[in-house]
């Protein structure tokens, strides 16, 4: 059974589970789904049920229904679909089997043009996979050197980054007591982290040696041995 | 580096079957969880179908060092080579279980969540799709190395329901990424140095909509033996109701710390006899 949740200011009102087949909307007392603000007419709009199909129609109201941001009168809704209507945000949520069903009905009248759909959604992953690299969700991490061994930036491209003497780090340092991996700063689900890999050469961040890990913060200093840089985040939509 | 592991996954008490599936590989260091879903056992089906694909492929890609273009789909350049060997394994179940969803009737609509811990000698990497989850316990702490593709957690991320909100929200159990829903996919991959005494947590929601982090990690910090931990988290989720399959898998390691100590002796007297 699919459901309508009526939330405003981002808080859950109530919901709706759909137990007839037409449900509607509007600022009556008549309706199914009253929503009392000014905005709403009296008869706002009416969802029908007809099979496994729900259609949204919008009832010549005065400022409009919309759904997921377009103007509509007539619309099929699809699971997760967000209508507006006021000030009021309904979330049409359906049942796992009607999801599964609706994809049925969608994969019907996509199968004609499969291969030369298939063909595009691989373009389209391409062009995906190239931005995906340096425009990835959330902050990109980025060290700068700060004790003028003119360095410069090195972005924090990979969920892991081997910091030390060995070729295969991803920043290399010098000096005779460097070990092969002195530290990582690993990506995790909400901020990067650095650990120490507990060898001889310490790790200090903000003067403070650390022992394990330690979760970073913008405009943290990191020093191992006698070199010395500063962490920070940006949104990765504006890095080269 | 020894590993010690154990697993178990439980039907729960309001479920006819268990459509959970585990598999705990000490030999490749590979440990793996699924929760499928789906009509008629189709789901059991399904979390089957992944953790096979994933297991095969994975170990399969280790034994012939695999270059990245051998890979299923496109690499992935901000993980490693094992990293690669992970993620587009997962691409792969997906895509396997995505076309059966579509041939068979009797598949249709089926899916899978699916996590994933690959241990290595300096490092850890864990994958996720879905709502099931891999913690690092870590000291006195226990912190999530897994994203959550579910409606709730994506609107606590953006800050538009708060954390009491969403325990209670309608929308809880829709997941916004799983394997089989649609013909591609990508999963959150998270690689991560590992420390002496590190233990991590493998399950599926059935043990996390029951039990919260805290006492989770209470139940893990009281026990020492992994078998005992897993039967503990099992039974209390069971105790308060055992409303889904519940699953969990807790892997812990322990380094032996006289290889450190002894490079370190060595290094100090090679110093002094430079003096």
């Amino acid at each position: 059974m699919a459901r309508v949740i009526l939330v405003f200011n981002k808080k859950v009102i109530k919901e709706y589970p759909f137990a007839k087949d037409s449900m509607t909307i509007g600022r009556d007392e008549v309706n199914d789904i009253v929503i009392d603000n000014l905005a709403v007419s009296g008869h706002h709009a009416r969802i029908d049920k007809t099979g496994d199909t729900y259609i949204l129609t919008d009832l010549q109201s005065t400022n409009g229904t919309f759904v997921n941001d377009k103007k509509i009168t007539s619309h099929k809704l699809l699971h997760k679909d967000k209508v507006i209507i006021g000030k009021h945000l309904l979330f049409f949520a359906m049942s796992k089997q009607e999801q599964a069903k609706a994809k049925d009905g969608e994969l019907d009248k996509t199968m004609i043009l499969d291969t030369a759909r298939q063909k595009e959604l691989l373009e389209k992953q391409a062009e995906k996979k190239a931005m995906a690299v340096s425009a990835q969700k959330g902050k990109l991490g980025i060290i700068t050197f700060i004790d003028g061994s003119g360095e410069g930036e090195i972005q924090l491209t990979k969920k892991l980054t081997k910091i030390g003497k060995a070729e295969t780090s991803e920043i290399r340092l010098g000096g005779l007591f460097m070990p092969p991996t002195a530290a990582t700063i690993s990506r995790r689900p909400n901020d990067y982290a650095i650990s120490s890999t507990g060898g001889r050469t310490k790790v200090k961040v903000n003067d403070q040696v650390i022992k394990e890990s330690h979760y970073l913060k913008d405009f943290d200093t990191i020093e191992i041995g006698s070199y010395k840089f500063q962490f920070y985040s940006q949104d990765s939509k504006d890095e080269k | 580096m020894k590993i010690t592991a154990a697993g178990l996954s439980d039907v729960g008490l309001k479920r006819e079957s268990n459509e959970d599936y585990l598999t705990i590989d000490n030999s490749t260091g590979l440990y793996i969880v699924a929760d499928g879903m789906g009509g008629h056992q189709a789901g059991e089906v399904a979390s089957r179908v992944a953790v096979q694909i994933i297991q095969k492929n994975v170990n399969n890609w280790i034994t012939k060092n695999s270059p990245m273009v051998d890979l299923f789909d496109f690499p992935d350049m901000t993980l490693s080579q094992r990293g690669n060997y992970i993620s587009s394994s997962i691409k792969l179940a997906n895509r396997v279980i995505y076309e059966m969803s579509q041939e068979y009737t009797e598949y249709k609509g089926m899916g899978t969540t699916i996590v994933i811990l690959a241990i290595m000698p300096s490092t850890i990497i864990a994958a996720n799709v879905g709502d099931s989850r891999i913690y690092l316990i870590r000291g006195d702490t226990m912190e999530p190395l897994s994203k959550e593709h579910s409606m709730v957690a994506e609107q606590l991320e953006m800050g538009l329901i708060s954390e009491e909100e969403a325990k209670i929200s309608p929308l809880r159990h829709i997941l916004t990424r799983n394997l089989g829903s649609t013909d591609i996919v990508d999963a959150d991959v998270f690689e991560i140095e590992h420390i002496n005494n590190d233990r991590f947590l493998l399950c599926t929601d059935g043990l996390t909509d029951l039990i919260s982090d805290d006492e989770i990690l209470s139940i893990i910090k009281n026990g020492n033996d992994p078998d005992y931990i897993c039967q503990q988290l099992v039974s209390e989720a069971n105790k308060r109701g055992g409303y889904d399959n519940i699953t969990v898998s807790l892997i812990c390691l322990n380094e032996q710390n006289d290889e450190k100590q002894g490079i370190i002796r060595r290094l100090g007297t090679f110093l002094k006899n430079k003096k």
